[in-house]
């Protein structure tokens, strides 16, 4: 609007307030003094002003009594019917291909019918009437998209999803091989299945998902009613349904169902995995359908849900999403003992046991496998669902499986996360920040978000698709490493195009493994790229285990050869570890030869071992204590200091054959430069006898103190640029 | 079982085409409901846009939902479907009266009889898609206060300004829409 209006306007509602002639003519003589053509344009606005609003009046009237006649009426009813069920007089009617026969089940979005298709067999299907009633094309759109992938699914446990099209009154329907089953759960109660006969059924159903999932399709709805159980030959087997319906129907899952159609979707928030309940929704990926895996198991082996879907539902919309998204679960054994005794003894009773001996079975392992596929952070879920299968077999042959409690740096992480805006909020500076961007944010989050949602979703999908087959192989190299097939694991983990950056538990062990088998074999090339991966997956782990895979990583570097990835590793470790600073990392540093640049930025992290050092009581001081520090000296070019260190650290009463062997090599070099050439090689001898004799024995994980593989592989690197330094007289060979 | 809450949902994320979905929802269910009025009723049946759109806010959406967000998504589509039926209807009426011709009203017959109202409504609409070129915001609030039938507060809610901005506007629209209206047919 330009200012002029925006006068114009201001003045003219100022003057209708008042009343009065007289008073009015004053304050606009005074209002508009020297400018005629404002006094004009706002005189022509007051003169408009009765007749516009009695004219609106007017119109309002005619608004409300508008009078609709026979032809109108019969325009509007033409459109106005396709609300309307289908009704039982349309069984024996078609649809396309398919006669329906029998209504068998209403409930979740639709209607299922029996129905018979006629050509190019004659066989009988489900046939599943979506009540959404609107919106036809694109669920077609979006199932046609799926199709091929749905089509690709062939698994005894996944009912195949066969055609869609639209009925008449344009709904969308689903054809369906069809599947006589009970709900699994009710299956399990029904016929007292014992714990160990619900983990195993509930394996199959891993199994199948695992299947889909490899062909890239997500289920998005797992659920008990959409896993049917029948016996087949006395056995049971169970049938996962409604494969790309979900993904068809988008965003039935997040919110609103559950307060459109109450009693239709009794169970289905309480199996919605958090990021499906966030608002965007659309960030779903293969371990949505982990986590719904996870609260089927709870169920299976409990008889209740983690979060009670009547007090989900009742507690409304954000509430709920607050619970799945931050409350933890009980613990399934917890949750037992909390029961009602009848209920206790008929959750027991229902599983052929006594509920002492119930609580007992599921305490332990399996309340952490639950737990590991409830996580709300899908990055600590089980990668694929055949990990979290392999590890209820563990449980099965009581071997020790791969979930863990979570340790207490861990839940100290999660509360400060929860409660990571209020943190923020607290400082002035991310207030003020939070006022200036706040705008500007927002509309970069919405231009960002729609942006998102015209991505083509075919794309996505395969991204979504090749992530799932990487994370499916890994999870096969686990099953390898887990069974010491390390050269098929190392021959599957080629296979990975990506390693995904989110960082994962098993994902990471895998590597690890893998990566020290090749290392040991002294492959170094396909090791580095192994390790290489592993730093950047492997940040859930402990501090420890993350320090320890940088000096693995920093030597299989230095052995490959790669000096300009050891220049990108020293940074990356300097950078990671800066809060952290430690004699470990220090010492991974300081493998090869400094330039000032570097030996300045390491310097922080010198400072911070030194002042570790003096922590430590002087008993407990090994040699390990004092490598960071002759290192440090002699790469910094201070040689006296050196062969200082070194003596002092050889007088320590607590030795191990590895630190020997690294001082020795050091204060060979040190040695070396200050011109005393008989000491240094005298130094360089005995280091080398202390590594030789290690390798001829074989290199092995080791253990600490006497050294790690990485430890000894380090000695040795120095050992040889030691050698490559001096020239003894009595040089035998070179260490191998 | 229909979507319209997640479509609101997706509205208030401000995805465009959420906008674009929420808005033929409504516009079914307001026809649908209009519908259901002309049956109940022999002859001389009613339409009033504040009763059929808060009667559509309780079929489509329900009781339990209490966000005001959401509300402000569904009135805002309510007042264009509203419009939309209004529109078709008196064209359709004025259509039949005139033979099919469209013609123009003079200026002086605007106060007079209810027999031209729904040329009224038909002149106001064109007036409108004058004036959303010029000043959006006093379109909207037109729309959503004269078509849609909502009050000052919802109005005001829907559009997220305060209720005397929406009280001052709508005095100003009025004016603006008049004198279009005269411009028009004058």
């Amino acid at each position: 609007m330009m200012p002029e209006t925006q006068l114009e306007e201001a003045v003219c509602l100022a003057a209708l307030h008042i009343t009065e002639p007289v008073l009015r003519a004053q304050f606009l003589n005074r209002a508009c003094a020297g400018d005629a053509r404002l006094r004009a344009a706002v005189e022509g606005m007051l003169r408009a002003s009765d007749a516009a609003e009695s004219f609106f009046d007017n119109c309002r009237a005619a608004v409300d009594v508008s009078k609709l006649d026979a032809q109108a009426a019969s325009a509007l009813k033409e459109t106005g019917t396709e609300f309307d069920d289908l009704t039982d007089e349309q069984l024996g009617s078609r649809l396309g291909r398919y006669k329906l026969l029998q209504k068998i089940g209403e409930g979740g979005c639709g209607v299922v019918y029996l129905a018979e298709q006629e050509e190019p067999v004659r066989r009988q299907v489900a046939l599943k009437v979506i009540k959404l009633g609107m919106d036809t094309k694109s669920v077609i759109v979006r199932f046609e998209a799926e199709r091929q992938a749905l089509a690709m699914m062939d698994h005894p446990n996944i009912a195949r999803v066969l055609d869609a099209g639209a009925t008449e009154i344009g709904r969308p329907f689903f054809v369906m091989e069809l599947v006589r089953g009970t709900r699994m759960t009710k299956f399990c109660d029904e016929n007292n299945l014992d714990t160990v006969q619900r983990l195993k059924l509930f394996i199959q159903v891993c199994r199948a998902i695992q299947h889909a999932h490899q062909k890239g399709v997500i289920h998005r709805d797992i659920k008990p009613s959409n896993v049917l159980v029948s016996l087949h030959d006395g056995l049971p087997v169970p049938k996962v349904i409604d494969f790309g319906i979900a993904k068809a129907t988008e965003g039935r899952l997040t919110n609103n169902t559950m307060f459109t159609a109450v009693e239709q979707f009794v169970g289905t928030p309480a199996y919605m995995s958090p990021e499906q309940a966030d608002v965007t929704g659309l960030d779903v990926d293969t371990r949505s359908d982990i986590y719904s895996l996870g609260v089927l198991l709870y169920e299976l082996l409990t008889g209740r849900t983690p979060f009670d879907t009547d007090v989900l539902m009742q507690s409304g919309l954000d509430e709920m999403r607050r619970t799945l998204r931050e409350k933890d679960p009980q613990l399934p054994s917890t949750m037992i003992t909390s029961l009602q005794k009848t209920e206790l003894t008929l959750t027991a009773g229902r599983r052929r046991t006594e509920p002492p001996k119930l609580i007992s079975q599921i305490e332990g392992d399996l309340d952490w496998i639950v737990m590991k596929a409830l996580e709300k952070d899908r990055n600590r879920r089980y990668d694929t669902a055949n990990g979290l299968a392999l590890d209820i077999q563990r449980s099965i042959e009581s071997e020790p499986v791969l979930a863990r409690p979570p340790s207490q740096l861990y839940r100290f992480k999660k509360l400060v996360l929860r409660n990571k805006i209020v943190f923020a909020a607290s400082g002035a500076v991310a207030l003020a920040l939070l006022i200036g961007l706040g705008m500007s944010t927002w509309l970069f989050f919405r231009e960002r978000e729609a942006r998102f949602h015209e991505q083509d979703a075919r794309e996505r999908e395969s991204k979504l698709r090749a992530e799932a087959e990487d994370r499916a192989k890994i999870t096969q190299a686990v099953m390898f490493v887990t069974q010491g097939k390390l050269d098929d694991a190392d021959a599957m983990l080629n296979q990975v195009k990506n390693f995904p950056l989110n960082p994962t538990l098993d994902g990471a062990s895998a590597l690890r493994s893998v990566g020290e088998w090749l290392a040991l074999q002294g492959r170094w090339e396909p090791a580095r790229e192994l390790y290489s991966a592993l730093v950047k997956m492997d940040r859930l782990d402990s501090l420890g285990q993350i320090i320890f895979d940088y000096q693995a990583f920093g030597v299989v570097l230095a052995e490959s050869g790669d000096l300009e990835q050891y220049g990108n590793f020293f940074q990356l470790a300097v950078t990671n570890f800066s809060e952290n600073p430690n004699a470990s990392i220090l010492i991974a540093s300081l493998l090869l030869p400094l330039n000032e640049t570097q030996i300045k930025i390491l310097k922080p992290m010198e400072a911070a071992a030194e002042k570790q050092l003096h922590a430590i009581p002087r008993d407990r001081r090994s040699e390990w204590t004092f490598v960071p520090f002759c290192l440090w000296q002699y790469r910094s070019g201070n040689y006296e200091a050196t062969i200082e260190r070194c003596k002092n650290a050889l007088a320590q009463n607590v030795k191990f054959p590895c630190s020997e062997a690294i001082i020795h090599a050091v204060s060979a070099m040190a040695y070396f430069h200050n011109g005393e050439t008989d000491e240094a090689c005298s130094e360089l001898t005995q280091s080398r006898q202390l590594i030789d004799e290690k390798f001829k024995s074989g290199l092995d994980h080791g253990r600490p103190g006497s050294g790690f593989w990485y430890d000894w592989v380090y000695a040795r690197h120095l050992a040889q640029e030691a050698a490559a330094l001096i020239n003894c007289n009595s040089d035998k060979s070179a260490p191998e | 079982m229909n979507n319209i809450t997640l479509v609101l949902e997706s509205v208030g994320r401000g995805e465009s085409k959420a906008t674009e979905e929420l808005f033929p929802l409504v516009y079914e269910e307001l026809r649908r409901l209009a519908a259901a009025r002309m049956a109940n009723e022999a002859a001389g049946h009613t339409l009033q846009p504040t009763a059929l759109v808060h009667e559509a806010w309780l079929q489509l959406i329900g009781a339990g939902e209490r966000t005001w967000k959401n509300r402000a998504h569904f009135f805002g589509a309510a007042a264009d479907a509203m419009r939309r039926i209004l529109i078709d209807n008196a064209r359709r009426k004025s259509a039949l009266k005139h033979g099919g011709g469209q013609e123009r009203v003079a200026i002086e017959d605007l106060e007079i009889t209810a027999t031209t109202l729904d040329e009224h409504i038909l002149m106001i609409d064109e007036a409108l898609q004058r004036l959303e070129a010029e000043d959006p915001q006093k379109a909207r609030i037109v729309s959503l206060k004269f078509f849609g039938g909502l009050n000052n507060e919802e109005t005001a809610e829907t559009l997220g300004i305060s209720l005397s901005t929406v009280k001052r506007q709508w005095i100003l629209a009025r004016i603006k829409l008049f004198r279009l209206i005269q411009e028009q047919n004058g």
